[in-house]
């Protein structure tokens, strides 16, 4: 067990992602970060998609109560181990009676840090996957954030775990973590919608990302996005450039007024009638959901080949660092 | 003949094809979305991850490192070629009556809470009567009767688990009921709320934001996560896309015994199973509807 002394500002339990329920309107869900998290559990040697410990800016103070290997990647966060500084994106065996406390870092970039331990953290999977998804009326831990009290049952370690304390990632294949954003996106969907000069402005324009975003959606603000002036579609209900009712895809950048954009997260409302730009490419959305309040994003328009181009990139690097961890 | 028109096709991101079979709502792009989503399901296509009818749309999430999307996108055009002849769009289907107490007080206490987020002009006008009299229609009960008096098609599940949009059959295209959604969306939604938004209704399955007109009240569930009333022991939800589901209007007497009923766990929907024709439809649109409701 991990025994939850302190809560932290939202942590919660996540994996990679839950699917084929989609079109029952359940959200993949699953770690905001995919890269930290797969890269934490690779350093453990862990099956790719073991349960980990999403925290949320703040993290928790935490009670270990199995004597395991644990690893903490993803935003910089101050890792103490009984008060001792412990190093992210490396391996660090726990004993039973250690104290974790997670406290903000001085870099003041990042959002989602994550907690992985050898074989997972174990708990019964809802529709196939043990990611938390707040928005649900899910069974446990699955279907809140985690609160003090609650003990998070972790697997056995697995074999030759306490080998592999200490392997760590080699410093270039960490991640940047800023307040300057560069995404890409695959221009398209409803953008037909919305003027040539709207268009051209979300691409040239720098946008502020907003208070209210969280794992749903990350809201920004920062130009104009004109509509163009068309009679609504039988059906959308009118109001301000709406179209019927359809499925988002994970990444879509709805434009639900002129003066806001909205960047679809991995626990989406999975349709609606907003106007869409186009599509953030999968591997961008790491970038996007680590983006703090008042990060400034800019997006830059692939096409689909530089789109796979992009995903080879990182399968390339993820094969590289997973041999050189063993 | 009756054709279709021409699918949209686009890609989004590096994961998802979205295929727009019309902008404007109608059946037959429903029936189409339908039978094409059942298809590329039932092929089991490798990398295909998740398949999801809209309600003039769909879209396909895939894995591009399993399937090529060009490959794809020509395979689901192909698709789309042999769905495109209304007689290959029928499909089974069935029948649930959802009891439901119109202008209750509830949504008329959220209408007002959240007014300031509502198009309408006068604050003291609940969603129900906005959404009334922008129909037209000064009469209560006569309101009702057109909104429950056709039998709605389950046109796509989502927003958030459990959710249905439900798009009437039957009603001529000028008297089908439709309201404005709100400008912002509330904040929050009674769980089993009844909402109109364009010319669709839903039942909201759980508290959450929303920003359809509220006008009255499910007496009965139409998600259940914990799967405990016995029509829910093979799914989590109610109604699938293609489903029909046919709004009773109820007095508050009467919603709270079925509540109760609910909540005992003994409650029973009432189904009828419908073998549904696209084509008789589409050439006899309201009779073939009233036909159909012979005997519920």
């Amino acid at each position: 067990m991990f025994n939850i002394i302190k809560p932290g500002l939202k942590t919660t339990i996540q994996d990679n992602g839950r699917y084929g329920f989609y079109h029952l309107g359940v959200p993949p869900s699953g770690a905001a970060d995919k890269f930290s998290y797969r890269i934490g559990n690779i350093l453990l040697g862990n099956p790719l998609d073991s349960a980990a410990l999403e925290m949320t800016l703040l993290g928790p103070v935490i009670e270990v109560e199995k004597s395991t290997v644990i690893s903490v990647t993803g935003a910089p966060a101050r890792v103490l181990l009984n008060q001792k500084e412990i190093p992210m994106w490396e391996t660090v065996k726990v004993v039973e009676g250690d104290l974790l406390e997670f406290s903000y870092h001085s870099s003041k970039a990042g959002v989602y840090t994550y907690l992985c331990v050898s074989g997972g953290f174990s708990l019964p999977e809802v529709l196939g996957s043990r990611s938390a998804y707040l928005l649900s009326d899910f069974e446990g831990y699955l279907g809140r954030r985690l609160a003090a009290g609650d003990e998070v049952a972790v697997s056995e370690p697995l074999p030759g775990a306490f080998k592999r304390a200490g392997i760590s990632l080699p410093d270039m294949h960490i991640p940047a973590f800023s307040n300057h954003v560069n995404v890409r996106a695959v221009m398209g969907l409803t953008s037909d919608l919305i003027t040539d000069e709207g268009v051209t402005g979300c691409l040239n324009s720098e946008w502020t990302t907003q208070m209210e975003s969280d794992r749903v959606a990350l809201r920004m603000k920062g130009a104009i996005v004109p509509s163009e002036e068309f009679p609504p579609p039988f059906g959308s209900g009118g109001g301000f450039a709406s179209v019927v009712d359809m499925a988002y895809p994970i990444g879509a950048i709805l434009v639900p007024n002129e003066e806001e954009i909205i960047v679809l997260l991995n626990d989406a409302t999975s349709g609606g009638g907003f106007i869409s730009l186009g599509t953030v490419i999968s591997m961008d959305l790491d970038l996007i959901a680590q983006a703090r309040p008042l990060t400034t994003i800019r997006f830059h328009a692939v096409t689909i080949d530089q789109a796979l181009v992009a995903r080879r990139e990182r399968k390339k690097k993820l094969a590289l660092i997973s041999e050189m961890l063993g | 003949m009756f054709t279709l028109p021409k699918t949209r096709f686009h890609f989004s991101g590096d994961e998802f094809i979205v295929a727009e079979i019309s902008r404007e709502m109608n059946a037959e792009s429903n029936f189409k979305a339908l039978a094409i989503t059942n298809e590329v399901r039932n092929r089991n296509i490798p990398g295909v991850i998740e398949v999801y009818p809209a309600n003039a749309s769909y879209l396909v999430r895939y894995d591009p490192d399993v399937v090529s999307p060009y490959d794809l996108l020509d395979y689901l055009k192909d698709i789309d070629i042999t769905k495109s002849d209304i007689g290959q769009l029928n499909f089974q289907s069935k029948m649930i009556e959802v009891p439901v107490w119109y202008d209750d007080p509830v949504s008329a206490e959220f209408s007002r809470r959240f007014s300031d987020r509502n198009p309408k002009d006068a604050a003291d006008v609940t969603d129900f009567e906005y959404t009334m009299q922008l129909n037209g229609y000064r009469d209560k009960e006569r309101f009702i009767e057109a909104h429950s008096k056709y039998p709605h098609l389950v046109t796509m599940l989502g927003f958030n688990p459990g959710l249905t949009w439900s798009y009437p059959l039957g009603p001529a295209k000028e008297e089908v009921i439709h309201a404005l959604k709100y400008a912002s969306p509330r904040t929050d939604t009674p769980k089993g709320a009844l909402g109109i938004g364009g010319v669709f209704s839903v039942i909201y399955p759980l508290s959450s934001p929303g920003s359809y007109q509220l006008i009255g009240a499910s007496a009965v569930p139409v998600y259940d996560q914990k799967q405990q009333l016995s029509d829910f022991k093979s799914s989590i939800i109610l109604v699938r896309p293609g489903d029909l589901w046919k709004f009773k209007s109820v007095d508050e007497k009467e919603f709270v015994a079925i509540k109760k009923q609910v909540e005992e766990k003994s409650y029973r929907y009432k189904v009828k199973e419908v073998a549904f024709s696209a084509e008789d439809y589409v050439r006899s649109g309201r009779s073939y509807i009233e036909n159909m409701m012979e005997g519920f």
